[in-house]
C-alpha cells in the first residue's frame, strides 16, 4: 500500500520538476541560514560561520541530486527523455523518418487488415447464445457419400433423445417463398423452424416477438417472423409491421415480429415460420429434409458427440435396412460449418501479411544499423560522457519503438483503406462478410504488433551500439570501424530476397490460374445471354388429378411466357432449363438402367448430372450436337419418351456415340415401373457445371413434359444482354404480375461470380508480394549503396591503381547479385515446400510448377540487379582524387 | 582521528519519527541536530542523505510538511508526526528492540543460551 502510495507520489512529481526544485533549493537555504545563525550565537566570526555551515552541510548539489532521485522516478524521467531525443532525431532527418515509416505502414497496414478480416471470418464468436458450443448435424447415404445431406424426422427425434452430449436441438428446413401484393413480387429465403430454433440461438425479437407454441397449433392462422434487413428493405422500416399480412406462396401470413438485427440464421434467411409436420413426415425415414442445429453440453466433448451419433446411425439402419449400411450422421461446429472451405485461403493471406511484416521489420533493422554505423561517433562521445551501456541500448531501442509506434499509427489508416477495399471488393458468397469491421481489435493489433517490430528490428543495432569502445572510436576519427555490419546487413538482405520470393512465386501462380480462368473456355457462347429464374408456387399435394392439372398449366404458362418474351425487341431466341448453368449447382439422378445391358450390369452405379430443357436450348448456347436431334416442340406432355445424352455419358455407359435408338429408364431402379426413354440426339461435352470442372456424364430430359419448381431462361439478345433485363421484368409481370422473377444476370456475369474468390485471392496475394518484392528490394538498395559509400576510399584506390569503370562495376554488381542470388535460392526451397498450401486454389497450374519457378527466380535476379545498378553506378564514377583525400 | 560515524540507513527513519514524536513539528536542520545531541555528538548526519530520507516518510505518509517561521523568525519547512508515522514509530521500535535484545544475548559473554 505505502509503496503503492509512494510510487504514485512519485510518479506525480515527475511533471511538476521545476516547481519542487525551487522548494527544495529554499529548503537548503533556510538550514544553512539556521545553523550560521547557531554558529554565530556559538560565538564564531562572521566568516567563519557561514564557512563551517557549508562545510557540515556538504556538497549541496550531490544532496540536490540524490534527493531529486528520490522525488521522482528516474526511469520515468529519462525514459522522457530518450523519448524526446529520439523525437528529434527522427524530425532530424526526414528522409528516413518518412521511408521507415512508410516501411512499416505497409507492412503493419496490410498485416491488420488480414487479422482484421480473419478475426471476424474466423475467430470471432457467431453472434448467438453459446455460439462456440454449437454444432450442426448432418447425414450421409451411400447414394451420395461426399454431399452432406439434411436429416429425417425420426433421425432428428433419436438424436433429440439419445443423444445426451448435447444439450438442446432444433430442427429447420431451408425454403423458399415468393412474396406478391406489395410491390414487385420477389422470392425470400425461408426457414421452418422448430419450437426451440429462437431459443436455442439465443434469438430476440426487435419489434413484436418470436414464435410462440400457440402458432404451432394446428388450424391457427399462419404466421412469420421478419428478418430485420426484410424490415429494412422491403417494409421501409415500418414499426406497424406487426400485425400486417404478407402474401407467400398465395398463402396469408401473419407478422407478429421482427427478428433482432445479429439473427442471420440460416445464412441470409428473412423470414422464420412454424415449422409444420404431416404424420406421414414424421413417419419417413428417407425424408432427408431437416438441418439441425444442437448445443453441446457444458464439459462435453464432440468426440463424445460423434460417438453417440455413430450409434444412432447404426440403430437406425438396424430398424430401417433400406437406410443402407452406409448410412452415417456427423456433427461440425457451427463456426467451421459456416466458414467451410473459405478458412485455409484467409490463413495463407494472413502469412502472406506476416511475411511482408518481416520483410519491413529486416529492411529497418538493416536501415537502423546503416544509420548507426554513421552515429558511431556520437555513441561514443555520450559513452565517454558517462551514458551506462544499458542506457544507450535503451536509447536505441525507445528510437525503434517510436519508429514502429509512428509507423503502426500510420498502419490503422492502411488497415481501415484496406478492410474497406475488401469488403468492396469481396464476392457475396464470403461468410460473415456483414461482420467484418474494423473495430478495436484492429487498432490493438496493429499498435501492439507495431511494438514488437519495433523491439524486433530494434533489437540487434541496439546492442550493436551498446557494446561500443568509446576510446578506441574517438581515437581512429575517421570512418572507423570496419567491423561486422556487412556480414549481418548481407544476411538480412538474402532473407528478404527469399521472403520475397516466395510472395511472388505464391502469386504468380495466382495470377497463372486466374489467367487460366479467365481463358478457360466452356464449350459454348456466354455473350449477349441474359438469365433468370422464375420460381414456381409448389404443386398441390393431392390428387394426381390436380397434380395432372397444374403441371399442364405451368407448361403453358413458361410457353406463352417464352413466347412473349421471344417477341420482344432485341431479343433473338429464348430457351428455358429446371437450373441454369455455370453456377455450380448440380442435379443428379442415380440408379438409371439401360434396356440392351446385360441384367447384372444394367442398374448404373453411381450418379448421373441431369437436366431438363426447352427446345432451342443447345441452338443458344451453342451447343453441337455430334449425333441426332435437339428437343423441339413434338416432343410434348404425351409423345414418345425421349432423351438426349453427353458424349461422355455414351462413352462411358455404351462405349460409343452412335447411341441413337438405345433405351433408358430413369425412375429409381426397383422403385415403380420402368419408364423407357429413346435416346435422340448426342450433345457435345461443355462444362456447364462450373468453368473449372471438366465435363461430367450427364442426361437431358424435355422441360416441357413435367411441371418443375423453378424455371431458369436463357435470353440471346442482339447487343448488351443485361440492358434487356428490365424490359424482360415488365413484360412477364404484364400477363403475370405475381410471378418473381429473381437473379437476373448474365452468363459473362455468372462466370465472372463463380471465380470471384481467386480474383480476390490473386489481387491480395499480388498486391502483397509487390509490396514485399519493393520493400526487399530497396533492402537490397540500401544495403549495396552503403557498402559503396563505406568503400569508396578502397575502390578509389583501385581506380588510382588502374581499375577502369568496368572492374568496379562488376565488384559492386557481384556482391549484389550474390546476395540475391543466395536469397532467392533460400526463397526457391521454401517456396517448393510452401506453395502447396495455396493447391486447393490453384487451376490449371501445379504447385510446384518449374516453369513458374524459373519465372520468378530470373524476375527476383532482374529487378534485384537493377536495385544494384544505381549505386554501381555511383561507386563508377568516384574519383580517386576525392575518395583519398576523403581521409 | 576522532571518528563520528554516519548513521545507518535503516535507522535513520525509526530516529527521525522518535525526534518528531518526542520534540513535535521540527525543520531540517533541528532534526539533524537534535539527532547529533541526542547521540552525544557521536553520530553526524549527512543532509545528503536526511534529506531524501524525509522526502520518503512524507511519501509513505508517515510525515506531513508545510513551511512555517522559526523563533528566530527565519522561513522554514517544518516536518510533521501523522497517525499513519505514530504507528509506524511503534512497530519499528518494537522491532529495533527485538532485535537488539537478541543481539545482546549474542554477544554477552559467557552466558550459553538455555
Amino acid at each position: 500500500m505505502r509503496h503503492l502510495r509512494a510510487c504514485a507520489l512519485r510518479l506525480a512529481n515527475v511533471f511538476r520538476k521545476r516547481q519542487s526544485d525551487e522548494e527544495f533549493a529554499a529548503e537548503i537555504e533556510s538550514n544553512l541560514q539556521m545553523h550560521v545563525e547557531d554558529n554565530l550565537r556559538s560565538g564564531m566570526g562572521k566568516e567563519e560561520a557561514r564557512r563551517q555551515a557549508l562545510i557540515r552541510l556538504g556538497g549541496v548539489e550531490a544532496t540536490k541530486e540524490m534527493y531529486r532521485e528520490r522525488r521522482g522516478l528516474p526511469i520515468v524521467d529519462t525514459l522522457f527523455q530518450d523519448v524526446r531525443f529520439a523525437a528529434r532525431v527522427l524530425r532530424k532527418n526526414p528522409g528516413f523518418t518518412l521511408v521507415a515509416v512508410a516501411t512499416l505502414a505497409l507492412g503493419i497496414g496490410a498485416n491488420t487488415a488480414i487479422f482484421s478480416i480473419v478475426y471476424s471470418m474466423l475467430l470471432r464468436p457467431l453472434p448467438y447464445k453459446n455460439s462456440s458450443r454449437m454444432v450442426t448435424v448432418h447425414t450421409r447415404t451411400a447414394m451420395f457419400p461426399t454431399f452432406d445431406i439434411s436429416a429425417s424426422w425420426p433421425m432428428f427425434q433419436a438424436i433429440r433423445q439419445r443423444a445426451t452430449a448435447l444439450e438442446s436441438a432444433a430442427a429447420y428446413q431451408s425454403t423458399e417463398k415468393t412474396i406478391t401484393g406489395q410491390g414487385e413480387p420477389a422470392v425470400l429465403d425461408a426457414a421452418n423452424v422448430s419450437r426451440d430454433y429462437f431459443e436455442q440461438l439465443g434469438a430476440k425479437a426487435g419489434i413484436g416477438r418470436l414464435l410462440s407454441e400457440e402458432d404451432y397449433k394446428p388450424g391457427q392462422q399462419l404466421v412469420a417472423v421478419i428478418s430485420d434487413k426484410l424490415w429494412r428493405t422491403r417494409f421501409a422500416s415500418d414499426r406497424a409491421i406487426v400485425g400486417r399480412t404478407l402474401i407467400l406462396d398465395k398463402q396469408i401470413y401473419a407478422v407478429v415480429g421482427v427478428a433482432a438485427k445479429n439473427l442471420r440464421f440460416p445464412d441470409r434467411a428473412d423470414l422464420w415460420m412454424p415449422l409444420s409436420l404431416t404424420p406421414d413426415i414424421e413417419e419417413n425415414h428417407t425424408f432427408f429434409m431437416f438441418q439441425i442445429l444442437g448445443t453441446l453440453r457444458e464439459g462435453e466433448s464432440h468426440e463424445r458427440l460423434s460417438a453417440q451419433l455413430a450409434s444412432i446411425a447404426q440403430e437406425l439402419v438396424k430398424l430401417k435396412p433400406a437406410l443402407g449400411k452406409d448410412l452415417k450422421i456427423i456433427s461440425q461446429p457451427l463456426l467451421e460449418n459456416t466458414v467451410g472451405d473459405a478458412r485455409e485461403s484467409y490463413l495463407v493471406l494472413l502469412g502472406a501479411t506476416a511475411f511482408v511484416l518481416l520483410i519491413a521489420c529486416a529492411n529497418l533493422t538493416s536501415l537502423l544499423l546503416a544509420r548507426g554505423w554513421g552515429r558511431h561517433r556520437e555513441m561514443a562521445m555520450r559513452a565517454a560522457l558517462g551514458a551506462t551501456s544499458r542506457r544507450l541500448r535503451r536509447q536505441c531501442l525507445v528510437e525503434s519503438c517510436l519508429l514502429g509506434l509512428l509507423g503502426g499509427t500510420a498502419g490503422i489508416g492502411v488497415a481501415i483503406l484496406g478492410v474497406d477495399a475488401f469488403r468492396a471488393m469481396a464476392p457475396a458468397g464470403t461468410p460473415r462478410l456483414d461482420e467484418i469491421t474494423t473495430d478495436w481489435a484492429l487498432i490493438w493489433f496493429s499498435l501492439a504488433s507495431s511494438l514488437l517490430a519495433g523491439f524486433v528490428f530494434g533489437a540487434v543495432p541496439s546492442r550493436r551500439a551498446a557494446r561500443i569502445e568509446p576510446l578506441e572510436i574517438l581515437k581512429e576519427g575517421g570512418a572507423g570501424g570496419a567491423g561486422t555490419f556487412p556480414k549481418f546487413g548481407n544476411a538480412l538482405v538474402v532473407l528478404e530476397v527469399a521472403l520475397a520470393f516466395v510472395l511472388l512465386t505464391g502469386s504468380t501462380l495466382m495470377v497463372q490460374t486466374l489467367a487460366h480462368l479467365i481463358r478457360q473456355n466452356p464449350g459454348f457462347r456466354t455473350e449477349n445471354v441474359l438469365t433468370f429464374d422464375l420460381p414456381q408456387p409448389p404443386a398441390p399435394a393431392a390428387p394426381d388429378q390436380n397434380k395432372e392439372t397444374f403441371a399442364n398449366q405451368q407448361i403453358e404458362r413458361i410457353r406463352e411466357i417464352c413466347d412473349n418474351v421471344g417477341h420482344l425487341p432485341g431479343v433473338q431466341e429464348v430457351a428455358a432449363a429446371d437450373h441454369g448453368v455455370l453456377s455450380g449447382m448440380r442435379y443428379v439422378h442415380s440408379g438409371l438402367e439401360l434396356e440392351d445391358a446385360p441384367s447384372d450390369q444394367s442398374v448404373l452405379q453411381g450418379s448421373v448430372m441431369e437436366r431438363y430443357i426447352s427446345p432451342k436450348y443447345f441452338r443458344i448456347l451453342n451447343i453441337p450436337l455430334v449425333r441426332g436431334r435437339e428437343f423441339d416442340q413434338r416432343d410434348m406432355r404425351s409423345a414418345p419418351k425421349v432423351i438426349i445424352v453427353n458424349e461422355s455419358m455414351a462413352r462411358k455407359y455404351w462405349g460409343s456415340i452412335d447411341v441413337l435408338g438405345k433405351r433408358i429408364s430413369i425412375s429409381m431402379a426397383g422403385k415403380g415401373k420402368r419408364e423407357w426413354n429413346e435416346v435422340v440426339g448426342v450433345a457435345a461435352d461443355v462444362r456447364d457445371l462450373d468453368i473449372q470442372s471438366k465435363a461430367e456424364p450427364e442426361f437431358f430430359m424435355p422441360l416441357l413434359q413435367r411441371s418443375v419448381r423453378s424455371y431458369h431462361l436463357f435470353v440471346r439478345s442482339e447487343g448488351r444482354a443485361d440492358a434487356l433485363a428490365s424490359a424482360v421484368s415488365r413484360q412477364i409481370w404484364a400477363s403475370y404480375p405475381d410471378q418473381p422473377v429473381t437473379h437476373v444476370t448474365t452468363l459473362q456475369k455468372t462466370i465472372s461470380e463463380t471465380i470471384g474468390d481467386q480474383r480476390l485471392h490473386t489481387v491480395l496475394l499480388g498486391t502483397f508480394a509487390a509490396i514485399g518484392l519493393s520493400l526487399a528490394l530497396l533492402g537490397v538498395y540500401g544495403v549495396i549503396s552503403y557498402s559503396v559509400s563505406r568503400r569508396t576510399q578502397e575502390i578509389g584506390v583501385r581506380v588510382a591503381l588502374g581499375a577502369g569503370p568496368g572492374d568496379v562495376l562488376r565488384i559492386v554488381m557481384r556482391q549484389g547479385v550474390a546476395l540475391i542470388a543466395c536469397g532467392a535460392a533460400i526463397g526457391l526451397a521454401a517456396a517448393v515446400a510452401m506453395t502447396r498450401f495455396i493447391a486447393g486454389e490453384l487451376y490449371g497450374v501445379k504447385p510446384n510448377d518449374p516453369a513458374t519457378l524459373l519465372i520468378a527466380f530470373l524476375l527476383i535476379l532482374f529487378v534485384g540487379s537493377t536495385a544494384c545498378w544505381i549505386p554501381a553506378r555511383r561507386a563508377m564514377r568516384v574519383d580517386p582524387m576525392v575518395a583519398l583525400r576523403y581521409e | 582521528m576522532s571518528e563520528k560515524k554516519d548513521v545507518w540507513q535503516g535507522t535513520l527513519a525509526l530516529m527521525v519519527l522518535k525526534t518528531l514524536d518526542t520534540l513535535g513539528p521540527l525543520h531540517g536542520y533541528g532534526i539533524a541536530r537534535r539527532i547529533e545531541q541526542t547521540s552525544g555528538d557521536l553520530l553526524a548526519v549527512n543532509y545528503g542523505t536526511l534529506y531524501p530520507a524525509l522526502l520518503k516518510l512524507e511519501q509513505e505518509g508517515y510525515i506531513r510538511s508545510e513551511w512555517g517561521v522559526s523563533d528566530n523568525n527565519r522561513r522554514a519547512k517544518y516536518y510533521k508526526l501523522t497517525r499513519a508515522g505514530k504507528k509506524q514509530l511503534e512497530s519499528e521500535a518494537r522491532e529495533w528492540e527485538k532485535t537488539t535484545s537478541i543481539l545482546a544475548r549474542f554477544l554477552s559473554p559467557g552466558e550459553e543460551p538455555s
